[in-house]
């Protein structure tokens, strides 16, 4: 009856620390980087077809003011974004190192397909190739965190 | 009338009725080339209606853009050509095409969840 009841024990024991949630070790997260960057978002060796230039940037950061603002904020730095930090995981800075890692082609992926099941959406369709290329290019010149505002829709 | 008159004189009459048709000929081709083709697109939530046009290098266009709807734009990025309209308004843009090929212009309007699907061809040929 003794090793039974133990038994129960260390079965619970075992399910509730299973269960619970902690920020990912540096195992974790070096093995998900890996897994991103080296299986999962796909598209790595295409290239940019718009070149980069001060009209490219300016045609990215509208097409991403339209759409990605709500969730990245103007700046790609969730600036005015009430819930970024509450998401699960949170909308990461796109100015950081995990982000502008991939190549060009992969932040077209991404964007094209989203990341599941991060609450980041696919927007193929929704936003032109075109767009989306010229948001790849933004996301390489993004503005300092702050500079550009907030998005009209949580200011009012 | 000497028959060297004559001559004279029936030569000039071959030389006009040859110049004055080569001149109206040419300043109707003029005429043409100064007026630029007109040709009107409507956009609608998520299409523009054509969908394809065929242009000659060279030949000035004008794209009249006409939304039915919501606010809508037209980009043909490698022809540098851009225009935008207001919700149920009208705008255009003239240009030459100077190259041949098909080139794929898009809304540049976020105007909802098809936006990304909103295209026009154009056939630009030789």
């Amino acid at each position: 009856m003794k090793s039974a009841i133990c038994v129960v024990l260390a079965a619970v024991s075992l399910c509730v620390c299973g269960c619970k949630a902690t920020p990912p070790g540096g195992a974790e997260v070096r093995t998900m980087w890996s897994a991103k960057h080296h299986m999962l978002v796909g598209n790595k060796k295409q290239k940019n077809p718009i070149a980069t230039t001060a009209e490219s940037i300016a045609d990215g950061k509208e097409a991403f003011g339209h759409y990605c603002a709500a969730c990245h904020g103007l700046d790609g730095q969730n600036t005015g974004v009430p819930f970024a930090s509450r998401m699960s995981p949170p909308v990461p800075l796109l100015t950081a190192k995990e982000v502008q890692e991939y190549t060009d082609g992969q932040l077209k992926w991404v964007i094209d397909n989203g990341i599941w099941p991060s609450g980041m959406p696919g927007s193929k369709g929704i936003l032109s190739d075109d767009e989306i290329w010229s948001i790849v290019v933004y996301l390489r010149h993004l503005p300092p965190a702050g500079s550009v505002g907030e998005p009209e829709m949580y200011s009012h | 009338m000497g028959r060297f008159m004559k001559k004279i004189l029936l030569l000039f009459i071959i030389l006009a009725a040859l110049v004055v048709p080569g001149v109206r000929l040419q300043s109707e081709s003029a005429a043409a080339a100064a007026v630029p083709r007109r040709v009107e697109i409507s956009a609608k939530r998520f299409a523009f209606d054509p969908a394809a046009i065929t242009l000659k290098k060279g030949e000035p266009v004008v794209l009249v853009l006409k939304s039915s709807d919501v606010p809508h734009g037209l980009r043909f990025r490698e022809l540098g050509v851009e225009l935008k309209v207001s919700k149920g308004g009208t705008g255009q843009v003239q240009f030459t095409p100077n190259k041949v090929g098909d080139f794929v212009g898009h809304c540049i309007v976020f105007c909802g969840e098809g936006h990304g699907t909103m295209a026009l061809t154009l056939h630009v040929v030789g």
